[in-house]
C-alpha cells in the first residue's frame, strides 16, 4: 500500500482521478452509457425540432402549402431520437445480471471474469457516448438545414428537394454514430457467470 | 445586452418572426406585375392589375385610384404588417424594431414643425403623419404649440418630447446647440426655414449613431450586415447635407467646419477622413472630388454631374435597394427586418411613380423605377451600372 502526496496511509484512501475508472462499477458505467446515449440523442432531436419548427410555423403563415411537406424536416430530427432509443435498447441487452452462483453476499466469487466485466462496462459507456454526441451534432445540423428548407420552400418550391438532400447528409451524421456505436458495443458483452 | 443568438440558438426567440418577415418578402410586386402596370393606359387598369398583387385587399375600398390613395393604402398596409411583427417580437428584436420606428418619429416631428411654420392646419398635418412613427394624439397636438426658436425648442423638449423615444436625440441636439451659441448663434436666428432642416439632420445623425451602436452591440451577423447598411446610410446623409448646404449660410466658410461638420454622423465609411474633407468642400466641384475618392459614391456622383434622367437620390436609392436585398441572402440575423421596411418603402415609391406617370401620360418615363428582387435589376446586369 503506497502513500500519496497528502501522506494518506489508509487502505481506503483515494489514489487519484484514475480511480474513477477502476472504482466505479462497470454496471454503473454501462447504465451511464445508456443514459447519455438516449439523453443526448433526445437533446439533439429536440433542438433540431424547435429550430425547424419555429421557422416552419412562421413561413407557413404566408405560404400554407409548405406545412405538410416540411414535416419531413421534423421527421428527420425525430429520427435522431429514434437512433438513441434503438441504441439504448441494444446496449441494455448487453447488460446482464450475474447468476446467483457467481457471488456471495454481494462479493464476486473466485473465477469472476473481471477483465471482460470492465471491458464491457467501458465499451457500453463509450458506445453510448458515441451515439449521443454524434446525434447532438446531427440533430442541430438537421434543424438548421430544416429551418432554411422551410424558408426556401416558402419562397421557391423547386428548392425543397435540393435542400432536402442537404438535410439527408446532415442526418447521415447520426447514422455514422449509430453504426460505430453498434460495432463498438458488439464485443462488450457483460459476463454473467464464473469462468469454467 | 441580450445576445441575438447564433446559428443554433437564434430560432429560440426569433425564429418565428424571422420566418414571418421572409414570408412577407413573397409579397413584393413581381417583374410581370410591373410589366403589366407599365403597360396600363388608365388608373383603372392599374388598379385592376394591382388587385392580383398583395395590395388587392387594401385597395378594394377606393372607387378610383390616385397615386396618393395608393401611397396611403400601401403605407398603412406596411404599418399593419410591421405592427404585427412588432407584437410577436421579444428583446432584443423588439428593441431593434423600435429603433426602425424612431426614424419615422423624427420625420413626423419635423413635418409637424415645418407644417405649423407654414401655417397649415394641425388635423391635416396629423393625417399626413407616417403611421410607423405615430405618437399619441395629444403629443402630436402639443408639438405645434411651441415657438420655433431656441427657447421654444427647449420648452418643446421639456414638456412633450422628453417622454418619447426620440427625446434623447432632441436633448443631445439642445445641448450641442447651447454649447455653440456665439457668432454662429446670431446667424442661426436668421435661418428659420433652414433651421428645421438642421434640427432634422442633427436628430438623424444622433439616431444613426445610436442605432449603429445598438447594432454593433448585438454582434454576430446582425452587426456585420446592419453596420454596413447604416454606414452607407450615414455616408449618404453626410453627402446630402453637404450638397444641400450649398447656397445656404451653412456653406459660409466660418460655418463649414463648425456647424456643418457637426451634422456629419460619426459612423460610416466616410468618417473620419472623408467627413473632414467634406467639411472643407465649398462647391459642387470639391464635393465631387471627395466623392471620387470613394468608388461606391463616385458613380452616384456621376449621375448628379451628368444630369441624365437619374438624380443622385435615384442612384442612392438604387444602391440601397441592392444592399437591402443582400440582407435577405443570409439567415438568422435582424438585418432582414430593416431591409424589409426599406424595400417596401422603395416599392411604394415605385408604384407611386408608375401611377403618376400613367396619370400624366408620361409613357417614356414609366420604366424609371427600381425593380426589387428582380433578375432585371440594374445591379444584376452583367457590366451594368452600379
Amino acid at each position: 500500500m503506497s502513500s500519496d502526496a497528502s501522506g494518506c496511509q489508509s487502505a481506503y484512501c483515494n489514489q487519484g482521478w484514475s480511480e474513477v475508472l477502476t472504482h466505479m462499477s462497470p454496471y454503473g458505467w454501462g447504465s451511464f452509457g445508456i443514459a447519455f446515449g438516449l439523453g443526448l440523442s433526445v437533446v439533439g432531436a429536440a433542438w433540431g425540432i424547435w429550430l425547424t419548427g419555429s421557422s416552419l410555423v412562421g413561413a407557413a403563415v404566408k405560404a400554407p402549402r409548405i406545412r405538410s411537406k416540411n414535416l419531413i424536416s421534423v421527421i428527420f430530427c425525430e429520427a435522431t431520437a429514434i437512433y438513441g432509443v434503438i441504441m439504448a435498447i441494444v446496449l441494455n441487452g448487453l447488460m446482464k445480471k450475474p447468476e446467483d452462483s457467481s457471488y456471495v453476499d454481494g462479493v464476486f466469487s473466485e473465477g469472476w471474469d473481471y477483465n471482460t466485466w470492465y471491458f464491457a462496462g467501458f465499451g457500453v459507456f463509450c458506445s453510448g457516448l458515441s451515439v449521443g454526441l454524434t446525434n447532438v451534432a446531427s440533430g442541430i445540423s438537421v434543424g438548421v438545414a430544416g429551418s432554411s428548407c422551410a424558408l426556401a420552400d416558402a419562397q421557391d418550391p423547386t428548392l425543397f428537394v435540393k435542400i432536402l438532400i442537404v438535410e439527408i447528409f446532415a442526418s447521415a451524421l447520426g447514422i455514422f454514430g449509430i453504426i460505430v456505436g453498434i460495432i463498438q458495443s458488439n464485443s462488450s458483452q457483460f459476463p454473467d457467470k464464473l469462468i469454467n | 445586452m441580450v445576445e441575438t443568438g447564433g446559428l443554433s440558438t437564434f430560432n429560440i426567440q426569433h425564429g418565428y418572426v424571422e420566418a414571418l418577415v421572409r414570408g412577407m418578402r413573397n409579397s413584393f410586386v413581381s417583374d410581370s406585375d410591373y410589366h403589366h402596370l407599365t403597360q396600363c393606359d388608365t388608373l383603372e387598369d392599374c388598379k385592376l392589375n394591382l388587385t392580383e398583387s398583395d395590395y388587392g385587399a387594401s385597395l378594394q375600398n377606393d372607387s378610383t385610384l390616385t397615386p396618393q390613395d395608393l401611397q396611403k393604402a400601401a403605407v398603412d398596409k406596411l404599418a399593419v404588417e410591421f405592427q404585427y411583427l412588432r407584437s410577436q417580437a421579444v428583446a432584443p428584436l423588439a428593441q431593434f424594431l423600435d429603433f426602425i420606428t424612431h426614424e419615422y418619429m423624427i420625420e413626423n416631428i419635423m413635418m409637424l414643425l415645418k407644417g405649423t411654420m407654414a401655417g397649415r392646419d394641425i388635423n391635416e398635418l396629423i393625417a399626413q403623419a407616417h403611421p410607423l412613427g405615430m405618437f399619441k394624439e395629444s403629443t402630436m397636438r402639443s408639438v405645434v404649440a411651441f415657438e420655433s426658436n431656441a427657447k421654444g425648442y427647449a420648452d418643446l423638449y421639456q414638456c412633450v418630447l422628453v417622454d418619447t423615444p426620440v427625446g434623447a436625440y432632441f436633448s443631445k441636439f439642445l445641448q450641442e446647440s447651447s454649447q455653440n451659441v456665439g457668432a454662429a448663434g446670431e446667424i442661426r436666428n436668421v435661418l428659420e426655414e433652414t433651421e428645421i432642416e438642421i434640427i432634422k439632420a442633427s436628430l438623424m445623425k444622433y439616431y444613426l449613431e445610436d442605432f449603429y451602436a445598438f447594432c454593433s452591440s448585438l454582434g454576430g451577423d446582425t452587426a456585420t450586415i446592419m453596420c454596413e447598411i447604416l454606414s452607407v446610410r450615414a455616408d449618404t446623409q453626410a453627402i446630402n447635407v453637404t450638397l444641400n448646404s450649398f447656397g445656404t449660410p451653412l456653406n459660409d466658410p466660418s460655418m463649414r467646419s463648425t456647424d456643418r461638420r457637426r451634422l456629419y454622423p460619426s459612423v460610416g465609411f466616410l468618417y473620419p477622413a472623408g467627413t473632414s474633407m467634406l467639411a472643407q468642400a465649398s462647391d459642387e466641384e470639391s464635393l465631387g472630388q471627395v466623392c471620387s475618392l470613394y468608388p461606391g459614391y463616385a458613380s452616384a456622383w456621376a449621375c448628379h454631374v451628368e444630369n441624365d434622367d437619374r438624380s443622385i437620390d435615384d442612384a442612392f436609392f438604387e444602391r440601397d435597394a441592392a444592399l437591402h436585398e443582400l440582407a435577405f441572402e443570409s439567415q438568422m440575423h435582424f438585418g432582414c427586418f430593416y431591409a424589409y421596411v426599406k424595400l417596401k418603402e422603395q416599392e411604394i415609391r415605385n408604384l407611386v411613380w408608375i401611377t403618376e406617370c400613367v396619370m400624366q401620360r408620361q409613357k417614356e418615363a414609366v420604366n424609371q423605377f427600381i425593380p426589387l428582387f428582380s433578375q432585371h435589376a440594374p445591379w444584376r446586369q452583367k457590366g451594368g451600372r452600379r
